[in-house]
């Protein structure tokens, strides 16, 4: 979990509930590392190290010794004397609680039942007044990347390292084909869900767009994983890409928040960008869904390709 | 003493309590921090330490005394405590993966709030929990400015939660433009990996949705922080505000749109039109589809073809036409400039 998390939240804020977390989850784990420690908070070792300085100085008036928190680092690992009033931490708060469930939302179809049940369970524990702001601050929030139902089954399959199969339409062949794969991992880019698996047809890595497959099926053969790279959903364009594709005004602001530093502009407002041609498939599809307002510029096979799927489709 | 070290001490002497604690006493426990000033600075000052308390999840309140007790603060032990919720071991993998999913990408409202939820939960579960393999790319913005991203998001969230106002400069592309305008943020919303904002829109009078990305400077109003600046209004949906698919952008009144799909295409037009209504015959299928922007539909319909096309109503065949019509004049010959016939 990395980045700073801190943005927006006062300083004070997110440091009392950080350490009112601390000494319940040192109590839990006595004797634990200060490394382990600052990973389960995401702090680095100084910055822990300051919090637990604060901590011994906390305690109940009128601050006699046996008043202060009784906490203390031995040859780098964290101790603290069971303390009665510190033994779990605070309940959700309902910030806490929204968060939580906007961030449920993402995966509400892959994880099926069990997410609904969990955040059953938690919103059952929320006081009352906690609840009530929890209810009100959800209107507010809706992360919703309407997966299709398939991520449940390819989410049990990877973490039970299990070979799944299906049919796969494949834009770039227009054809569909039947592949039996490795699931390695499930992401998702620019609302596309797709999985990166091990195909065992074409013996490599590959990406499979969710919403192509058909009939999946999780087979009972087991597998080893390996350690896999990530892969990145490619950037169809770039200057040395070979085709050369012009958008009118209208898109081509589209176009710039889209690409960025690989358009160049036009003296008419509108816009210029080189992108792949190793998938005439994709190029024709992609040329075709800016309904007229793009134009293959070169080379001429391309320009030809565009011309003939725009009579096709004229035709019905 | 410093304020966060003040505030543990006052949760420390609350929880240990067993007696309310007057106003008095805590006084005298704090001398430095609620004596050094006039009384009213500081009652003003253990306030503001309350609601801090209070907006922590921690459930400080004032009781009057009766025979048995007296008059003072109290922290109810049984609602401050994380009890064990019992979640099963596959509820919270997924949970977790939900959370890290989030907190991955770079870019989700809350995420302080988020990850402090996610190690609550944790705290009871005795074992490790196995790293997800979820991952959430927005990509709407270049890696490098996904930091911005997630700082307006903290800072639109934040405004929403609290009900402050928001001035942003917001840039069109339809317009190409950049206007000023004050906001009051209604909710955030994640379509098609693309955040927007939708709230009241004081310069066009109405609810509006703005694109996270589009958003090219943004102040939430500093004024009176606890202080709420409007309602939002009880039969706000946030869903009605944003689109997920192109067909949903709300340029004119909804129409209804008959597709043909065939071939391989065919069997997967509920997954292409989740929203439509669909009907199969042999090898070919109908999709109903309701469009407020049927421009948008047209294209997505267009980038499946040939085996996608409009069978009606005839206005969207029509348009349709004129669709291939420029993109078969663009193409067929040697090069004219686009544009020419619009």
């Amino acid at each position: 979990m990395p980045g700073d998390w801190s943005i927006g939240v006062s300083d004070v804020h997110e440091r009392l509930r950080r350490l009112l977390f601390l000494v319940p989850y040192i109590s839990k784990h006595p004797g634990i590392s200060v490394e382990e420690l600052a990973r389960a908070l995401s702090l680095g070792t100084d910055q822990l190290l300051k919090e637990l300085e604060i901590l011994t100085m906390v305690g109940r008036p009128p601050f006699q010794p046996d008043d202060y928190i009784d906490i203390y680092v031995e040859n780098g690992r964290v101790y603290v004397d069971l303390d009665q009033r510190f033994s779990a931490p605070p309940r959700l708060t309902a910030a806490e609680a929204t968060a939580l469930t906007a961030a449920a939302e993402l995966l509400k179809p892959a994880a099926g039942g069990a997410l609904e049940s969990a955040l059953a369970k938690l919103e059952k524990v929320l006081p009352a007044e906690v609840r009530r702001q929890y209810r009100d601050m959800g209107r507010k929030i809706d992360a919703s990347v309407q997966g299709p139902p398939e991520l449940a089954l390819l989410a049990k399959a990877i973490a039970d390292r299990r070979e799944a199969s299906f049919a796969y339409y494949s834009h770039g062949r227009g054809a569909v084909e039947q592949r039996q794969v490795r699931p390695l991992e499930l992401f998702s880019h620019r609302g596309q869900w797709y999985l990166h698996a091990y195909c065992l047809s074409r013996k490599d890595e590959r990406l499979f767009r969710l919403d192509r497959i058909r009939d999946l099926a999780v087979t009972n053969t087991p597998f080893e994983r390996g350690n896999g790279r990530r892969p990145m959903v490619p950037n169809p364009a770039g200057a040395a890409k070979e085709v050369k594709v012009r958008f009118s005004e209208v898109v081509a602001p589209y176009i710039r928040e889209r690409f960025g530093q690989h358009v160049r502009a036009l003296e008419d407002g509108g816009a210029e960008v080189n992108v792949a041609g190793d998938s005439e498939r994709w190029l024709v599809q992609w040329v075709l869904s800016f309904g007229g307002e793009a134009q293959v510029v070169e080379p001429e096979w391309a320009r030809r390709l565009i011309a003939q799927a725009a009579a096709a489709a004229a035709a019905h | 003493m410093e304020r966060t070290e003040r505030l543990l001490d006052l949760v420390a002497l609350l929880l240990d309590a067993r007696e309310p604690i007057s106003w008095a006493e805590l006084r005298d426990a704090f001398p430095e921090d609620y004596q050094a000033s006039s009384d009213e600075a500081a009652e003003r000052k253990f306030e503001r330490d309350k609601a801090e308390l209070l907006e922590l999840g921690i459930p400080i309140a004032y009781v009057q005394g009766d025979d048995d007790r007296k008059d003072g603060y109290v922290v109810d032990r049984e609602a401050y405590y994380l009890p064990e919720v019992g979640l099963t071991p596959q509820e919270l993998a997924v949970l977790y993966a939900a959370g890290s999913a989030a907190l991955a990408s770079g870019a989700f409202p809350g995420r302080s709030d988020l990850a402090h939820a996610l190690r609550k939960i944790g705290f009871f579960a005795g074992t490790e929990v196995p790293t997800p393999r979820v991952r959430m790319e927005w990509g709407a913005v270049p890696p490098a400015l996904e930091q911005d991203l997630g700082q307006k998001l903290e800072q639109l969230w934040n405004g929403s939660a609290t009900r402050k106002s928001v001035e942003l400069s917001y840039y069109s592309p339809r317009s190409g433009q950049t206007t000023s305008r004050r906001v009051d943020p209604y909710g955030l919303a994640m379509r098609r990996g693309i955040w927007s904002l939708v709230g009241f829109c004081h310069l066009r009078q109405g609810i509006r949705t703005f694109h996270l990305h589009r958003i090219r400077a943004l102040k939430v109003n500093p004024l009176k922080p606890k202080t709420p600046d409007f309602d939002v209004p009880s039969d706000f949906r946030l869903d009605e505000h944003v689109a997920s698919y192109p067909w949903q952008h709300r340029i004119h009144a909804p129409v209804d749109v008959t597709l043909s799909l065939r071939g391989e295409i065919s069997k997967l037009a509920p997954r292409l039109f989740p929203d439509a209504k669909v009907h199969s015959e042999g090898s070919s299928s109908r999709a109903v589809v309701t469009a407020t922007y049927t421009d948008g539909l047209l294209r997505y319909a267009l980038s499946l073809s040939p085996d996608c096309s409009v069978l009606g109503p005839p206005a969207a065949v029509e348009r349709w036409s004129q669709m291939t019509a420029r993109i078969l004049q663009a193409h067929e010959t040697a090069c004219p400039a686009i544009g020419a016939s619009a």
